[in-house]
């Protein structure tokens, strides 16, 4: 188990730099930069300022210099917010983020894995084909269309919650991770629903209904675990597309999170804070997809051989 | 007084009717055997009273003095939870895969209300059914167990809650034969020992024989014959059994009348395969080693061994349809290339025919257009209206109607399957069949059924025959002559009734001990 | 073809219906969907002839509506067979050849997988500028992982069918085996998982124009009409409500289809 941890991390590293690289690489090969503002700059001014960041240096001296520093915790200066670094920003931004996608994470499995077992339970009925329906409608729901719509019900409407920001309260959490959470739970639903069918029909619960088990106990006990694998497959996707969510949902709810960053720092070529953010987003969704892969292993235990 | 009793038993998924009529009796400490061929109804009749199958039935079941007929389902599972215990057939899928050994004891121990049983009295159970070691076991789970042991724990399960009796379904048709007397004989002791009666469910007759006191045979449904094991075997009253007993190839019947061989064909000398390791491991594996042998026209030669042996890799190579690392292969002086290399003139020489007969037909082609492809490649030189003749008698020739001819392998059975990959084989007029595991997959009756054909064709158009298998009975039926193979090495090589007489190697031995 | 005229098939009838409005209202509406009608500025539904009424600018909704489904829906068909093609060749290569081939190349896959792909589209958009071309070969790019996933799965199993041994054995050429056996047996899939990308490219790229980095003025896209309608939605929810309902439809019809094509297939 810890070996596996272990290789697994290290596969990690080169995967991160790549990416690191690919990106840093891309950014360079940009046309226009930083610094092409309304006004051009003098000659001189422009000279000074790029000695400054460094960014008259050859590119893979740059792209050294950059990794270096980025071990040691230090993501460089971000250019367009003149008085933070990228580590500042990156730590204000990302623990709003990670209490978005954890929030919305945990409540997909929740509901996605209950309507999923009830669907199942009751396959073919009436219950079953209204959730299913359910579940491939909220999969096709983009969190960028549930957020202003959230925003304009409850919002504007109903004036139950704000629209924008945080205010008080955890209350500013309801709608930011239901929109995340809808797509989600839906995907997991129909996962579970559909690992569920094809596990109920072999063998090994042929045999446990054979022993008199209550249809409960098969279902909970020799049922429900190896039907969350397909679940547990999804959960690395699930985080990039969460990822991707928390971009529009925190530009729509005006929430300070890493997503908007982003966002800007593309608009305005801010390289270091996107480089930042990017390296931030790919070593999140590798932890997740360990995780994952330690999920396997628990649910059907031969797949901790390969 | 009878265990459990059935009288007038019929079943119906559905609107169809598929079993009708059944009467069975199973008395405590003895064994009561259903044989059938598959399709006939005894998976049904057994499992269907005790609500696991889809199917409704009909009749009177009593089971201990319980009426199962009238139960509601609550009743049936209790019925099942108390009285009786289960072994099927997958040992591999049948064991639930996240629960250890231990947990699923301690789980059929338990579930009909017995005490909790401690960490020595589970490791007891499982020396109950012969498995070693097993204080260690309790904590594996079932992938890291062979297959004869995980039928062991099967066992063990379905007998923990002590039932009355056990319903065995096919328990070991998935072993090999080695497993197979062994997993008889513990089944024989523990009804011995507890008094447990045994309902049993097997396609193969010879392999119950020994072991079951009362035989029903099924055939589509219904009971054709019945009666005490050891007579019922001894003087078949029906067509149905007679054939059943028949169509399972036994070393003691006696040795089949083969034409005389013709003249050298095939050649093969040195013949070695090996492959790369998979994954990036260095190294090779040997899978074929030097393997030197020849085949005349109109003889039929036995490769058999066991899985892993390198059989199928030497059938491939021979057929131009595998790799060869080494050696040659001559066709009448002519050497064969490997696979690529083969012209068409050396491809229509030789044609090959696979174990699973649905996989070996291109799911979206018709039979005409499956028995046709060789004919395209390998005889350009025949017209339009030659190639559906040509169709048309192939079809004859293997037993199939005409109107086959347009339909999809989906709607084929599994012998039908066969028969026309045997016609595509045919196809291109060729000189000789490689044969691997043709009937392996196929029911008896209709395994037999294409051995005979494949006679027949042996004789009729002098064609040489490759026949690989593990089964050797089933190869004495058709060879002259056999190969033995082990971990790609030819442990023994003569004349079919010499080697099966007088085994000179152990895996010989081993392989006719297991016919 | 007879098969697809079912009424099981409404979900695809749906969005074919759609498409077709999409691809004629634009000639028959008296307002292309940048004009601007500066007597009907915020009109509200059914005014003169703005059927849907007209946005902050004075422009026709339905009209809008319309440019944006057919600029989504181009985009979304275009990058789906981009990654169709290359998602077909990379796992029936791989599938074929197998061996240290097929390992090496499907490692790259995974390795991809594992990538906040999102923002390295992102990225190009911004470095390379913001043209249609590069949206759909961006997204197509994207999507093809794990079209060469299934198709690579779906060769493997198929090479190791006797039925591909026999035509070897009858003599048939490499060429011929793939084009009449492989390709054949695959076409159901790869068919069912064209239908499931298309909805995610549309959802791409509707993403990236609603951030303003897909499709650009004065081309429209359901995106960008979700974003507008977005910014003014306490003034007039219309705005957005029939750019999310059209997506969110289309997004509904295409999976339900695809799904249950996949379901038939695998």
């Amino acid at each position: 188990m810890l070996a596996l941890v272990a290789r697994r991390l290290l596969t990690a590293i080169p995967t991160l730099l790549g990416i690191i690289l690919v990106s840093f690489v891309l950014m360079k090969l940009a046309p226009g930069g930083p610094f092409d503002g309304e006004r051009p700059l003098a000659p001189e001014t422009r000279a000074a300022l790029q000695s400054a960041y460094g960014l008259d240096r050859p590119i893979w001296e740059q792209a050294w210099i950059y990794v270096s520093r980025l071990v040691q915790g230090d993501f460089g200066p971000s250019l367009v917010y003149r008085d933070f670094t990228v580590t500042e920003l990156v730590a204000q931004g990302l623990p709003v983020s990670l209490t978005l996608g954890g929030l919305a994470v945990i409540l997909a499995m929740l509901v996605g894995v209950s309507l999923g077992l009830l669907a199942a339970i009751r396959a073919g009925q009436a219950t079953d084909k209204a959730i299913m329906m359910l579940a491939t409608v909220a999969t096709a729901l983009p969190t960028f269309v549930t957020g202003p719509a959230l925003a304009l019900f409850l919002g504007l409407w109903l004036g139950l919650l704000l629209v924008s920001g945080r205010g008080d309260g955890v209350a500013w959490l309801i709608m930011p991770v239901t929109a995340l959470a809808l797509p989600v739970a839906g995907a997991i639903a129909k996962l579970t629903r559909a690992g569920l069918a094809s596990v109920l029909k072999q063998d090994h619960i042929r045999t446990a209904r054979a022993r008199g088990l209550p249809e409960s106990r098969i279902l909970l006990r020799h049922g429900l675990r190896p039907s969350l694998v397909p679940v547990a497959s999804y959960l690395g996707p699930a985080a990039a597309g969460l990822l991707t969510g928390a971009v529009v949902v925190e530009t729509v709810f005006g929430l300070p999170g890493l997503g908007r960053y982003f966002v800007q720092g593309a608009l305005n070529r801010d390289y270091p804070l996107v480089l930042g953010v990017v390296t931030i987003y790919a070593a999140l969704i590798i932890l997740f997809n360990l995780f994952a892969d330690l999920i396997y292993g628990w649910l059907d235990p031969r797949m901790r051989e390969s | 007084m009878s265990l459990y009793e059935i009288r007038d038993l019929g079943i119906m998924i559905g609107d169809n009717r598929l079993v009708e009529g059944v009467d069975l009796d199973v008395r405590a400490g003895e064994c009561t055997a259903i044989i059938g061929a598959s399709g006939s109804g005894k998976s049904l009749t057994c499992l269907t009273p005790f609500g696991l199958t889809p199917g409704r039935f009909s009749g009177q079941v009593l089971l201990d003095g319980r009426d199962l007929a009238n139960a509601a389902a609550a009743q049936l599972r209790e019925a099942r939870s108390q009285l009786a215990g289960f072994v099927f057939q997958q040992p591999l899928t049948a064991l639930t895969p996240h629960l250890t050994v231990g947990a699923q004891l301690h789980e059929a121990t338990t579930q009909a209300g017995g005490p909790r049983p401690s960490r020595s009295e589970l490791a007891r159970q499982l020396e109950r059914v012969g498995l070693s070691r097993a204080d260690e076991r309790l904590d594996q789970f079932p992938h890291r167990l062979s297959g004869g042991e995980r039928q062991r724990v099967m066992i063990a399960a379905a007998i923990a809650h002590d039932p009355k009796l056990l319903i065995a379904d096919e328990p070991t048709s998935a072993l090999d034969a080695t497993l197979r007397r062994e997993i008889m004989n513990l089944l024989d002791r523990l009804r011995a020992e507890q008094g447990l009666g045994l309902l049993l469910v097997s396609h193969d007759l010879a392999a119950v024989a020994d072991h079951a006191n009362q035989l029903v045979v099924m055939d589509k449904g219904r009971v054709v014959e019945r009666g005490p094991a050891a007579s019922l075997i001894a003087e078949p009253q029906e067509d149905v059994t007679r054939e059943l007993i028949a169509a399972i190839p036994d070393l003691n019947e006696p040795p089949p009348r083969l034409p005389p061989v013709g003249d050298r064909q095939l050649v093969a000398e040195a013949l070695t395969v090996s492959f790369p390791r998979p994954g990036w491991r260095r190294g090779t594996i040997q899978a074929l080693v030097d393997a030197d042998f020849e085949v005349g026209e109109g003889e039929a030669l036995a490769i058999v061994g066991g899985s892993g042996s390198g059989k199928s890799t030497l059938g491939r190579a021979i057929a131009g349809i595998g790799p060869v690392t080494a050696g040659t292969i001559r066709w009448k002086g002519e050497e064969l290339p490997e696979r690529r290399g083969r012209s068409q003139r050396m491809r229509k020489l030789v044609q090959p025919v696979f174990q699973d007969p649905v996989a070996s037909l291109d799911p979206q082609w018709t039979v005409a257009d499956i028995i046709a492809e060789p004919l395209g490649f390998l005889r350009p030189d025949m017209l339009p209206e030659e190639r559906i003749e040509k169709i048309r008698d192939l079809l004859g020739k293997v037993g199939l109607s005409e109107d086959q001819a347009e339909r999809f392998p989906a709607s084929l059975s599994g012998g039908q399957a066969q028969r026309v990959a045997i016609a595509r084989a045919l196809a291109a007029d060729p000189d000789m069949l490689v044969l691997d595991e043709a009937t392996s997959a196929l029911d008896p009756l209709i395994g037999s059924g294409i051995l005979q054909l494949l006679g027949e064709l042996r004789d009729s158009n002098r064609l040489s025959i490759l026949f690989i298998t593990h089964d050797i009975a089933a190869a004495r039926r058709l060879c002259h002559r056999v190969i033995v193979l082990d971990e790609g090495w030819i442990v023994e090589c003569g004349d079919m009734e010499t080697v099966i007489t007088d085994p000179q190697s152990a895996v010989t031995r081993k392989l006719v001990a297991a016919s | 073809m007879k098969r697809i005229l079912r009424l099981r098939h409404w979900p695809l009838w749906t969005v074919f219906l759609l498409v077709g409005l999409a691809l004629i209202l634009p000639f028959v509406l008296p307002w292309s969907h940048e004009q601007i009608d500066w007597d009907a500025v915020r009109a509200p539904a059914f005014t003169g002839s703005h059927i849907f009424g007209t946005d902050d600018i004075g422009r026709d909704r339905l009209a809008r509506l319309m440019a944006g489904t057919q600029i989504t829906v181009m985009v979304a068909v275009a990058a789906a067979l981009v990654s169709l093609v290359i998602g077909i060749a990379w796992g029936a290569t791989a599938g074929w050849i197998g061996g240290r081939v097929d390992e090496a190349m499907m490692r790259f896959v995974d390795a991809l997988y594992a990538l906040p792909f999102m923002f390295i589209v992102i990225l190009l958009m911004v470095i390379f500028g913001r043209s249609i071309l590069l949206v759909f070969v961006g997204i197509g790019l994207v999507e093809w992982l794990t079209m060469a996933r299934v198709v690579r799965g779906q060769v493997m199993a198929l090479k190791e069918r006797p039925f591909i041994l026999a035509a070897e054995a009858a003599g048939a050429p490499p060429l011929a085996i793939i084009l009449r056996h492989i390709l054949p047996n695959i076409a159901g899939v790869a068919l069912a998982y064209l239908m499931l990308t298309i909805p995610q490219v549309v959802m791409v790229e509707s993403f990236l124009s609603f951030l303003g980095l897909g499709v650009q003025e004065p081309l429209t896209s359901l995106g960008i009409l979700v974003k507008e309608g977005a910014d003014d939605m306490d003034m007039a929810p219309l705005g957005l409500f029939l750019p999310g309902g059209v997506l969110v439809l289309i997004l509904v019809c295409l999976t339900i289809e695809g799904e249950r094509l996949r379901d038939v297939y695998s």
